[in-house]
């Protein structure tokens, strides 16, 4: 029996392990001074949602047991191309304290961040005997030495993750290494990287030497040349990547695993396509968003998979595609519809996915929980089905092409006030318009009927600063938001910042600048960082040379940090301090 | 030959001189130029006249060095009439004075002017294809220099192109939108 009213520490011992979701971890820390040591002591995993917000040093004092980290740098626009390359999100000083005194660490993530060689070194040496988990998600800086030392060192990896990382590639030695020190790898994914140099023996020598292989998405490799590889590997139950060079007939030949139900062929065509067929009643994830698949093609083979969870494709799947979707896969669960090219003479024929395919969609397919789907014409009615019928929706996003100039039905003010009405389970809601998409109106109905969405991308939306004040009024839950293109004044943003109680993170690109850029300083206060990145001109090279010159207006960047500002700003980011400038706090 | 004493307009010269110290010229929707397109459209009038002058006295290629002083980056020629100019495609330049024998007269007839330049052939067939965009393109005037950023500017990005920003594309899936174009486009699908 304990001295004081409540559970003994023993009791309370064996039940915190137990709990794992960060927001009752977040709550347990804040009952008292015990619970906050005890979540301390057993917290087994972090994600650390912007690497500025806190220290390597304070990530220690409080969690010294950590096993997994996960730690974003860039802002997520990074992914379209709109963030400096050099802006930041070093993973030194975090690699340099993990080396040092994170004991217990078996599982490291870091997406999209900077890594160099010599901080995959350290990690290596330093935690190779234990390190089971690395993923370096969409991060640059390094070269495949440091994934040598990597494949040498760490022999306990299960899964080692690089999708869309830049990699300077000097050779396929590392995936070498890998094969002849690892016999445990679960997961080897270098999809979405320009890897070229890997030898596809290395590949078959992991599949026999893994027995527990069970995930591989790899870069471009000729998929005859992998032959061996799937009769390897046996209990492979995902697979993406590859190439089509050859003539189709030669493919009937590939044999798959026969366990593999996820899978995404890149470049398979419509020759090459029957070579599913055999298994696509087993498929649960197709991922077709690199496939040369015309509608009528999507069509043939979306029938045949009526197992279907997950479907990620371009817009090339057209209304039809969506129609038989909506037919046939009743279990579907995320559906992600990029936009496929436009580019004059490279369009897909029937590519464009409209109000039609979104409403046979959401009667269709009642389970669905993700969908994120680039449309090029909309109405208020189809926004409605959508919060009818699809009840289960955590995550959606929708973005209104802009290549014709008429659309069908804006502003679209009560259907997305319908669909946030009806999708109760949301937490994720990015709506990419045009002026004239949303009114001030529909963006107050946004503020008012959104009560758990956590993060929000707004394109295109309101008519004036009274939208962005009016939705600031709600939207209780709002972490991050993310705004681009919009017409709202410094002044506007920074009360609306003031007044979105839960609001950690801020982006912005597209607004109307101040002539002094100092009407931000309305939203300054303690543990507020704000940053800008100017107006830039930007010359991108395509692989072909060809050079493309591309205005970038300018960002905010505004995030509460307990570390103070950064102490590591390029050139290209320039902090406001306003201590500086003289405005009281 | 005797010398070209046609007065080009083609590239609406004559506004450019009357007064306006920048030279105004169409980008494309993407505010983008391409090779010679941008150089063309960019360069100094004066050094255009000098080289239908050179093209039709003498086949050799004018060193323009000796005759302006050419920016090699805008930064350097604020005050100078041809503050205006990006960086001149470097590759027209070379082109132009080592490539005597490789260039060939391009005669283009335009609202009743007829001008002549030496131009060498892969330049040649820019300025077809800038004739055929032109025609169709939709015309933006701006003032493309300006590298810096004080908040006015950004005020005036921002009201040239509300409404303008393009839609971002996600890296991994431009990067396949590119190979795709060159497997297609590609006369044999069947490699290697």
């Amino acid at each position: 029996m304990t001295s004081q009213p409540g559970m003994s520490d023993v009791i309370l011992g064996c039940v915190v392990p137990y709990i794992d979701d960060p927001k009752d971890r977040d709550a347990v820390s804040l009952v008292c001074r015990r619970w906050y040591e005890l979540d301390a002591l057993t917290r087994k995993h972090i994600t650390i949602a912007l690497c500025y917000t806190t220290s390597p040093d304070r990530l220690r004092r409080r969690f010294r047991h950590l096993e997994s980290l996960k730690l974003k740098g860039k802002p997520r626009a990074a992914m379209f191309n709109l963030i400096p390359e050099d802006w930041g999100g070093y993973v030194t000083p975090w690699v340099n304290e993990i080396a040092e005194n994170f004991n217990c660490l078996r599982s490291v993530h870091f997406r999209r961040m900077i890594v160099k060689d010599s901080d995959l070194e350290v990690l290596a040496r330093s935690r190779g005997k234990v390190l089971q988990v690395l993923k370096l998600d969409k991060c640059s800086g390094f070269s495949t030495d440091g994934l040598l030392q990597v494949g040498r060192m760490c022999r306990q990896l299960r899964t080692l993750f690089l999708e869309e990382s830049s990699i300077i590639e000097k050779d396929g030695q590392w995936l070498h290494e890998l094969a002849v020190n690892n016999s445990v790898l679960m997961t080897l994914n270098f999809y979405m990287t320009d890897l070229v140099k890997v030898s596809f023996e290395d590949l078959e020598l992991i599949a026999r030497n893994c027995r527990n292989l069970a995930s591989v998405k790899i870069s471009d490799c000729e998929i005859l040349d992998l032959v061996g590889f799937f009769r390897a590997a046996s209990v492979l139950e995902e697979f993406c990547g590859g190439s089509f060079n050859d003539q189709p007939e030669r493919y009937t030949v590939v044999s798959f695993p026969p366990r593999l139900c996820r899978l995404g062929l890149t470049y398979m065509g419509k020759n090459e396509m029957p070579i599913v067929f055999p298994f696509a009643s087993l498929l649960k994830k197709l991922d077709l968003l690199y496939a040369l698949l015309d509608t009528e093609d999507h069509c043939s083979l979306i029938q045949r998979c009526p197992n279907l969870e997950v479907l990620e494709t371009r817009n090339v799947i057209g209304d039809r595609g969506l129609e038989v979707l909506a037919r046939s896969c009743k279990r579907l669960k995320r559906l992600r519809i990029e936009r496929g090219a436009d580019e004059h003479g490279m369009e897909d024929e029937e590519g464009v996915v409209s109000q039609r395919g979104l409403m046979a969609l959401a009667q269709g397919c009642l389970e669905l929980e993700y969908l994120a789907v680039y449309v090029s014409d909309i109405t208020n009615a189809s926004l409605q089905y959508i919060g009818t019928y699809s009840k289960n929706l955590c995550d959606f996003r929708l973005v209104l092409l802009d290549r014709e100039d008429r659309i069908t039905d804006l502003p679209l003010d009560n259907g997305v006030r319908d669909l946030l009405r009806g999708c109760e389970k949301l937490r994720r809601f990015a709506l990419y318009l045009r002026p004239g998409g949303l009114t001030d109106v529909g963006l107050g109905y946004i503020g008012q009927y959104s009560p758990k969405v956590r993060w929000m991308l707004l394109g295109y939306v309101g008519g004036s600063d009274a939208g962005i004040l009016e939705f600031s009024k709600g939207c209780p839950s709002l972490q991050k938001l993310e705004v681009r293109g919009c017409c709202f004044s410094e002044h506007a943003l920074a009360a609306s910042v003031m007044q979105l109680t839960s609001l950690r993170y801020l982006w912005v690109q597209g607004y109307r600048a101040s002539k002094s850029g100092c009407d931000l300083f309305a939203m300054a206060r303690p543990f507020w960082n704000i940053e800008l990145i100017p107006a830039r001109r930007i010359v991108m090279t395509d692989h072909v040379g060809e050079a493309d010159v591309v205005e970038d207006p300018a960002h905010i960047l505004a995030y509460y940090s307990l570390a103070g500002p950064r102490a590591d700003f390029p050139e290209t980011v320039i902090p406001l301090d306003p201590l500086a400038a003289g405005v009281e706090l | 030959m005797s010398r070209a004493t046609v007065e080009l307009d083609f590239f609406g010269m004559e506004k450019a001189n009357s007064g306006k110290t920048q030279f105004q010229k169409f980008l494309d929707r993407r505010r983008s130029f391409r090779g010679i397109q941008g150089a063309i459209s960019k360069m100094n009038p004066e050094l255009i006249k000098s080289v239908i002058s050179s093209g039709s006295t003498n086949r050799s290629p004018v060193d323009w060095r000796k005759s302006f002083s050419v920016p090699s980056s805008p930064k350097e020629d604020r005050s100078s009439p041809v503050s205006s100019l990006p960086i001149l495609n470097p590759a027209f330049m070379s082109s132009s004075s080592e490539d005597g024998p490789d260039t060939a007269p391009l005669t283009i007839f335009y609202n009743g002017t007829v001008s002549v330049f030496n131009v060498p052939r892969d330049k040649a067939e820019s300025i077809f294809k800038l004739a055929v965009e032109g025609s169709s393109k939709n015309i933006e005037s701006t003032d493309s220099s300006k590298i810096s950023n004080p908040s006015s500017e950004q005020q005036n990005l921002l009201e040239t192109r509300n409404g303008d920003l393009p839609i971002a594309r996600r890296k991994s899936l431009q990067r396949f939108l590119e190979k795709r174009k060159e497997r297609l486009t590609c006369a044999s699908p069947y490699a290697w």
